[in-house]
């Protein structure tokens, strides 16, 4: 079948190059006049993080430094890849805490779970995401380590106030 | 308490029919037709019912008032509804007077996961208390060496004290004070210290009674079960071993109606818990230019069926707590390479009987299958048979833990099958891994003759295998190659090779036991 071809024929107002490359080149004046930086200094500089942010973990401690951990296990239990090692054991007061409480943070998702589930605000993810190790071994924190953090805890997502604000 | 006579009578639970016969209580014939009432004081293997728990109350169609279902008896044409709208009101609120001064520490409870209270105040969704006293706090206390008790998260069942008056018999628990202070404690001047003390942690249905090897250990969703038979006496209680992370954590018995009930002792508890210590023997070994030298099982089994010397004198030593099949694989075994008797040391000690259920008693003889070692022709010996100079010994399943370190050095041929390594045991000119009870499959025989299946919970460590699979491996090299995998195949060759047990099904055993030679047939003493 012979094809037939549509010649559109466009006005000449929205044919021409002329505006488009205009409006460009006005922007870049703009530019020239009041330049906008989009490259930041990092590391000199840093993000602002929200608040939100599922970062390094950090255990809550008392005012006596020692962690807020009970050792009930429910962390371990709802991690979903297992990166999570709790021994439980009784202390001088006949109480329950952990003996030996370790985070793989190279296995971690930072799903927030662990942090979710505790029932007595004990783990927590940080807004921290700046970390480096020599080696794997490193990155399994145990107690000690994550109490020493000083960054801030994450915010749980508040179901009503669903956009932090 | 309800005497049930052959009678029947028909009665409706929510809408199910079910008969029962005259004198059931409403909540058994509830069981039958699969209802689930909720109870606490409630025990089936306890006969004292008080009724005071509240928890089992049930709407009676035609009555205005609710009744106990506990220690109400089933009437002909009943018509019982445990999900009315009245029920389950009542229900809720004898949850929420529970739950007043109830910590609600379910994080760090051991009970958590096992609890009765956590399960039903999950059911009846009070998640929040409505009360706004602050709770009382009673605190804790040792009620036995090795039992503690939580006073905040009792609910007052009374099942622990009724346990101890009614079947141990020992009314050593009382409940002290009154109202919201009542707690439960020993008497004044009186130490709970029965052999049966155990059990009032098994019956507690929340988690105020802790056992003290179990406080703060693992969580109950952490542990996988395997049904067993407890090893530490001839008596052969029906239990559960609990294993994390191939250790065996906890023992609680598994109900058996013939054997131990509800019930086990405290010596089976704690025999088990430490039965994994020492260290184990996980590769075979053979002696070759006087060096003992870790082998592959097919060298080592090669090389023992051209070495093992047939004919001469000899001596064999066996062991009570192995498993039926494997002391069966000794006798083939012995009988290949010519050496007749042989025999097993027992260990024995004080005996003590539960009042209440008297078939289940800590027997004198602290092993599992001593029975089942005469039925393959061993007998009870005082010491280890003397070794002379050239004679062959076969040591298997016996630790030696308490021989000589010199013992067996002078035979022509010691082939050692065990689970730990001993001073003597290194003597051996082959040494075999074995694995312990509760690593394979097996059966013991108690006390009465009752043949009773245990089930693997652990896993060996290394390459080490049941007696009986490493033998009848032995003795079919060069003769069919026979290769015997499951503990099925050995209990049928066992069963033919002895009288008692012949025709002997493996899954006719089950779990619950048989007893072949009917009730009077007592083997060992």
């Amino acid at each position: 079948m012979p094809g037939s071809v549509k010649v559109v024929v466009r006005p000449e107002a929205s044919a021409s190059y002329v505006r488009a490359i205009s409006t460009g080149l006005g922007i870049t004046l703009k530019h020239m006049v009041k330049p906008k930086k989009q490259t930041q200094q990092y590391p000199d500089e840093k993000w602002d993080l929200s608040r939100r942010l599922r970062g390094t973990h950090r255990m809550a401690t008392h005012e006596d430094g020692r962690a807020k951990c009970v050792g009930c296990g429910l962390c371990p239990t709802v991690c979903p890849v297992n990166c999570i090692k709790l021994i439980p054991a009784e202390d001088e007061n006949g109480e329950r805490y952990a003996a030996v409480y370790e985070i793989d943070e190279f296995r971690c998702i930072f799903c927030g779970f662990c942090q979710e589930v505790c029932p007595v605000e004990a783990i927590h993810l940080g807004v921290h995401y700046e970390n480096a190790e020599y080696s794997r071994e490193r990155w399994v924190y145990d107690l000690e380590r994550l109490t020493e953090f000083e960054h801030p805890f994450t915010a749980l997502w508040d179901p009503f106030d669903p956009a932090s604000e | 308490m309800n005497e049930t006579t052959s009678e029947a009578i028909n009665l409706t639970i929510d809408g199910v029919e079910v008969t029962v016969p005259k004198g059931t209580t409403v909540l058994q014939a509830a069981e039958r037709a699969g209802v689930v009432v909720p109870h606490y004081c409630y025990h089936p293997g306890i006969p004292s019912r008080p009724a005071q728990c509240r928890m089992c109350l049930v709407e009676i169609e035609g009555q205005p008032k609710l009744q106990p279902s506990c220690v109400l008896s089933a009437t002909d044409g009943m018509s019982i509804l445990t999900q009315s709208d009245t029920a389950k009101e009542a229900r809720r609120s004898v949850i929420e007077f529970l739950l007043l001064n109830h910590p609600i520490d379910c994080p760090i409870c051991d009970a958590a996961g096992q609890c009765m209270l956590q399960d039903y105040a999950f059911e009846t969704h009070q998640l929040e208390s409505r009360s706004h006293e602050a709770k009382l706090v009673l605190g804790r206390d040792r009620i036995a060496d090795d039992i503690l008790y939580f006073a905040d998260r009792c609910i007052l069942c009374t099942r622990c004290v009724r346990f101890m008056r009614d079947v141990a018999g020992d009314e050593a628990l009382l409940v002290a004070q009154r109202g919201h202070k009542a707690y439960i404690d020993t008497f004044p001047g009186k130490d709970l210290e029965n052999e049966f003390r155990g059990n009032i942690v098994d019956v507690c249905p929340v988690g105020a009674l802790v056992h003290e090897d179990f406080l703060f250990k693992p969580r109950s969703w952490d542990m996988d079960s395997a049904p067993s038979v407890c090893p530490g006496c001839s008596n052969g209680c029906n239990i559960d071993i609990a294993v994390k992370e191939n250790q065996i954590v906890r023992v609680k018995p598994r109900y058996n109606a013939d054997v131990n009930g509800f019930w086990m002792c405290d010596h089976g508890r704690k025999h088990l818990v430490m039965a994994n210590r020492g260290s184990r023997i996980d590769l075979p070994l053979i002696r070759r230019h006087g060096e003992l030298e870790a082998v592959h099982w097919g060298e080592a089994l090669e090389w023992l069926s051209t070495n093992l010397p047939e004919g001469g004198s000899g001596h064999a030593v066996v062991s009570a707590f192995d498993a039926t099949e494997s002391l069966a694989a000794v006798r083939a075994l012995l009988g290949r390479i010519g050496i007749e008797g042989g025999g097993y040391r027992l260990s024995r000690g004080h005996e003590a009987e539960l009042g209440g259920f008297p078939q289940l008693k800590l027997r004198a003889e602290r092993a599992p299958n001593a029975a089942g070692a005469e039925l393959f022709g061993f007998g009870e010996t005082d010491g280890l048979p003397e070794v002379s100079d050239g004679d062959t010994l076969v040591v298997v399943g016996d630790r030696l833990a308490d021989a000589p370190a010199d013992y067996g050095e002078g035979a022509g041929f010691f082939l050692y099958i065990g689970s730990h390594l001993s001073d003597a045991a290194r003597n051996a000119t082959a040494i075999l891994p074995a694995t312990t009870f509760a690593e394979m499959e097996g059966t013991f025989v108690n006390h009465e003759g009752r043949v009773q299946r245990f089930h693997q919970a652990l896993v060996p460590p290394g390459v080490a295998r049941p007696t009986w699979m490493i033998l009848r491996r032995l003795l079919g090299l060069g003769h069919g190659e026979v290769t015997m995998l499951e503990a099925r195949d050995a209990f049928a060759v066992a069963a033919s090779e002895s009288g008692r047990l012949a025709g002997l099904n493996w899954d006719e055993v089950g779990l619950k036991g048989v007893n072949p030679g009917g009730t009077a047939a007592p083997v060992a003493k």
